[in-house]
């Protein structure tokens, strides 16, 4: 991509999305070493964009079954080890280990926001002792996509897909949701993934082709509706308005698609629905349906932004492949020691991650491939789902980041602050963050052995 | 027995105070003493309003689009989940997409098009296209179009009918607007100053009171209450609230509230282990609903009786399959039949209705803590912190050649100082209806043969079995004041605060007054000040 001018109400919106009105972690002056004198996108000589991937699977892992044992290049494991399943690509994969939630720990709900935004959770309503909760700040995977908006609009600001049925309903949306646009007064303010391959593929490919003259219509109505927006925001109180801020957003979202022409993407075939066999959900068949719907999108360019949300936190899905016959959740507080279902669990959780990465390795993308070209964080909110545990976090940094991820790495540092990771992630896609996170999680010193030199 | 209870707790006065606001303590309820409500907030429409509100404006037939956004529950309503939500990028989509599925159909028709509109649809500039803008927009958004937004969407119709050189997708156009306006997407209620502070206006009313009895915009009889400025004092809400008690949608829509309040929406998706449970069907857990449901509707809508009886009767409705889970005999097929439970101490109430049974409890086996967990939360309104973090919740394992109960496991936490604090309030409640399995059929033993004992001991009273726990439950005053305020946390959509303190209170007193009736809660609900006014909306800048 050479550089573009940029177009001021996009990075504005970064900007604001980014701090959210909210403690300023991350200083503009950052930004401002983005663009060159001239408003243009900084020069960073990268020919191909990067894409940036939040994967995220619920319920922590089986931590004696998890880490390599050595640190340092050329991590390996041993063949019962959930990890065997990325060898093949490991290449392309480092593994983060010892990193904490620093943030007041809760069982799922700090560890969710800590590994996806950098921050922590923010209860909703201080009313009751139950609580139920949301992102205070934008995950990372928003963080992102605002960061590429503000270079040159893409069709879809991001995606969001979801491979695992289970929701939570009764803790907030930190539960059901991956993508989060942040809270700075208790609105909920997501970015809900499509866990329907049929739906995912019917939104992104499935259109027909509109006239001119029906798009201008349509362009005109949504113009209106952002007037009867800002008109009205004058007559609301603040947290009102910040909330129709959002739909203001999603409505130039829409106008935004409307005046640039999509891209060309061979349609797929609609990869259909996948009703559950004998009562198990047929995951492994919609992971592979999502995955390859995602890599097409990405190569076509849809979006440089997704997240997929394989299971949620605290998730209920049940990994019946495995011989469970409760939900995860709920076997993670009842298997006994030595945790053989979840130990498998999760092998079976990091052999559908391999599907996604094998899936990017052979999508072509100009002089290599979309796994060459991106940048993807894999997380999960617990260290061990029995204990609520929110040290030695299993974290993953996969894809070579156009050239800015070295690949192929252990690096453990015991306590090290978790929002670490994800600056790395980050800055692995291009964003030239020299600080990251939010109050407890607030850092400056990205993972260096994990960059290339 | 309800009696004896009653009088070991607190007395009628201090009911409230037994409903766990925050602000009991001295200082705080001194300092909570003014009345302060919530400030006004957008509702986002849910599902079934939106689409109600498709159907009031353009009528049947209408094949209502389902690919809509979810409604997402917060502190267990979608109401207060809607007073939070945004609108993200893929819901304005959804949105956008279904609007047009809407107008598509009734434009495709002329003569339904026309009829709609009161004339041929030859020019959008015709006096009579112009007009219907007007009283379109006025119905849509629930409140008087003012003439500037009329006139601005009179020239979005001509400038898309030029464009498309075709005066009827002129008008289609308007109309998607003001469908996909917030004015329509949302409830707007702004209020205005009034003299006890801020007042919900007459239109602002008629919605409120419309969406929660009927899930449906204002009919004519509401808007033109509206009009006349009738809703803006407590008799006129009053009488509009009686009447629509009476339309056969405020049953429908209440039971949603009760859906809601006993989380069993979740049924419908009820998953269990069909090896285990051969009573399993795809349609059981629906059927589990459906009964709690015809419960509620049968003593608030028919009998008109007192609520606690919820937990007290022996008359329900079974299915075949539901009565394959009670163990009652000659039931077939999908019909409902109304059933009396027969007086063997074994079940009586919506808490040993399988469906409560079922749906706390796990895939295989029961779960004594999660259903008294969710007694304490949502029927008593107390609250249950989360285990520390850094616990290992992991039941011990009963050693190979010595099995014990899940109760005996469970010991375990309540030995524990650790666990103990949350589980001695939870699981106690739950032991008492360990003689009914994970889908709610009764058994004397355990999957591993061992004898369940559903003896236990609660808040210092000692508790036979289920009867005596569902008893203990109807007896309890936290349960009715804990009903109100769950009522009044849903209808205003938000939770009950400081500032709320008086309302609730007011509003429990007048549901014992009233003998418990649900109707009689709902008329002094929507008459209570803290529904009918606000605070002036903060403009101060938010803070996280």
């Amino acid at each position: 991509m050479s550089a573009r001018k940029i177009e001021r109400p996009s990075r504005r919106l970064f900007l604001r999305g980014l701090l959210g009105g909210a403690a300023v972690a991350v200083g503009l002056p950052i930004f401002e070493m983005m663009l060159n004198d001239h408003g243009e996108a900084f020069a960073d000589g990268e020919a191909i964009p990067t894409r940036f991937g939040l994967w995220f699977f619920g319920n922590g892992v089986h931590l004696p079954s998890w880490t390599p044992p050595t640190v340092g290049p050329d991590w390996t494991v041993p063949e019962d080890f959930a990890l065997s399943q990325l060898l093949p690509y490991r290449e392309y994969v480092s593994v983060i280990s010892g990193l904490s939630v620093k943030s007041p720990r809760h069982p799922h709900h700090s560890g969710m926001s800590a590994v996806c935004s950098g921050g922590p959770h923010l209860k909703i309503d201080d009313v009751r002792d139950t609580i139920v909760s949301t992102m205070k700040y934008p995950s990372v995977d928003q963080v992102a996509a605002q960061y590429f908006q503000s270079l040159a609009p893409n069709p879809y600001k991001s995606l969001e897909a979801a491979v695992t049925r289970f929701r939570g309903t009764d803790e907030g949306t930190s539960f059901q949701y991956l993508s989060h646009n942040g809270s700075t007064s208790g609105e909920t303010n997501v970015n809900p993934s499509e866990e329907s391959p049929h739906a995912f593929f019917d939104r992104l490919f499935n259109k027909g082709a509109g006239s001119p003259q029906v798009d201008r219509a349509r362009a005109s109505v949504l113009d209106a509706v952002s007037g009867q927006i800002k008109t009205l925001q004058g007559r609301l109180g603040a947290k009102d308005k910040q909330r129709l801020e959002q739909h203001l957003t999603s409505i130039s979202e829409i106008e935004s698609r409307l005046n640039v022409p999509i891209g060309e993407c061979n349609k797929p075939s609609d990869p259909g629905a996948f009703p559950d066999l004998a009562s198990n959900e047929q995951i492994a068949e919609k992971n592979k349906a999502m995955s390859d719907l995602m890599a097409l999108a990405l190569s076509c360019g849809l979006t440089r932004s997704f997240s997929i949300l394989y299971s949620t936190c605290g998730s209920g899905a049940v990994f019946w492949m495995v011989g469970a016959t409760d939900g995860q959740h709920y076997m993670n507080h009842t298997e006994p020691a030595p945790y053989t279902k979840q130990k498998d669990a999760v092998r079976f959780t990091m052999s559908q991650l391999a599907y996604f990465l094998d899936r990017l390795k052979n999508t072509p993308d100009a002089t290599g491939n979309l796994l060459d070209h991106s940048s993807i964080f894999v997380c999960t909110e617990h260290t061990e789902g029995w204990t609520h545990s929110q040290d030695d976090l299993p974290m993953l940094l996969c894809g070579k980041g156009g050239g800015r991820l070295r690949g192929n790495y252990h690096y453990r540092q015991d306590g090290g602050n978790a929002s670490r990771a994800l600056m790395t992630a980050l800055r692995g896609a291009g964003l030239p963050l020299t600080e990251f996170g939010h109050e407890e999680g607030y850092v400056k010193d990205p993972i260096v052995e994990l960059e290339a030199t | 027995m309800r009696q004896r209870y009653a009088l070991l707790l607190c007395s009628l006065v201090g009911l409230a105070s037994c409903v766990g606001i925050i602000g009991d303590s001295g200082d705080e309820r001194a300092a909570a003493a003014a009345f302060a409500p919530a400030e006004p907030t957008l509702h986002r429409l849910t599902r079934p309003q939106l689409q109600n509100a498709w159907l009031d404006l353009f009528g049947h037939p209408l094949a209502v689009p389902g690919d809509l956004p979810v409604d997402d529950v917060l502190y267990g309503f979608s109401s207060i989940s809607a007073s939070r939500s945004t609108i993200a990028p893929v819901d304005a989509e959804k949105y956008e997409k279904a609007t047009y599925e809407v107008l598509d159909q009734v434009f495709a028709d002329p003569a339904r098009r026309d009829a709609l509109v009161g004339c041929p649809v030859t020019a959008v500039g015709e006096p009579c296209v112009k007009d219907f803008i007007a009283s379109f927009t006025t119905r849509a958004w629930r409140r008087p179009a003012s003439e500037e937004e009329v006139a601005s969407l009179q020239v979005l119709s001509a400038d898309v009918a030029t464009d498309l050189v075709d005066a009827a997708q002129g008008l289609k156009f308007a109309l998607a607007a003001v469908l996909l306006s917030p004015h329509f997407l949302f409830r707007v209620e702004v209020g205005e100053p009034a003299d006890a502070g801020y007042r919900y206006t007459s239109w602002e009313m008629a919605s409120r009171l419309s969406f929660l009895l009927l899930d449906a915009p204002p009919d004519e009889t509401l808007r033109e209450a509206a009009r006349r400025g009738e809703l803006a004092t407590a008799e006129g809400v009053r009488a509009q609230a009686s009447r629509l008690l009476d339309d056969p949608r405020a049953r429908v829509t209440l039971t949603r509230f009760f859906r809601d309040f006993m989380n069993i929406g979740k049924l419908d998706a009820l998953d269990k282990q069909p090896e285990k449970f051969p009573q399993l069907s795809a349609t059981l857990g629906p059927s589990m609903r459906v009964e709690m449901e015809r419960m509620f509707e049968n003593i608030v809508f028919e009998k008109e009786g007192d609520f606690r009886d919820m937990f007290t009767t022996r008359d329900t409705y079974v299915n075949e399959e539901l009565a394959r889970v009670y163990g009652i005999e000659g039931v077939t097929g999908p019909e409902w039949m109304p059933v009396t439970l027969p007086d063997d101490g074994q079940r009586a109430g919506i808490l040993t209705t399988p469906g409560f049974l079922a749906l706390n409890a796990h895939k295989t086996q029961t779960s004594p803590t999660h259903r008294g967990r969710f007694v304490r939360l949502n029927l008593f309104c107390q609250d249950i912190p989360p285990p520390p973090p850094g616990i290992n919740t992991t039941l011990p394992e009963p050693e190979p050649d010595k099995p014990t109960t899940l109760r005996q496991r469970l010991d375990e936490h309540r030995t524990n100082a650790e666990c103990a604090g949350c589980h001695e309030r939870m699981d106690p409640i739950g032991f008492a209806f360990e003689k009914f399995d994970a889908i709610g059929a009764y058994r004397e033993v355990d999957e591993n043969g061992l004898p369940v004992d559903s003896s236990t001991e609660v808040d210092g009273h000692a508790v036979a079995g289920p009867i005596d726990m569902a008893e203990l439950v109807a007896s309890l005053p936290e349960v009715g004041a804990c009903i109100a305020r769950r009522f009044y946390e849903h209808a205003g959509a938000h939770l009950a605060g400081k500032g709320d303190k008086n309302s609730v209170e007011e509003l429990v007193t007048d549901f014992v007054a009233s003998d418990y009736r649900f109707k009689d809660l709902v008329l002094a609900l929507v008459t209570n000040d803290g529904y009918r006014y606000a605070s002036k909306p903060s403009q101060e800048e938010v803070k996280p």
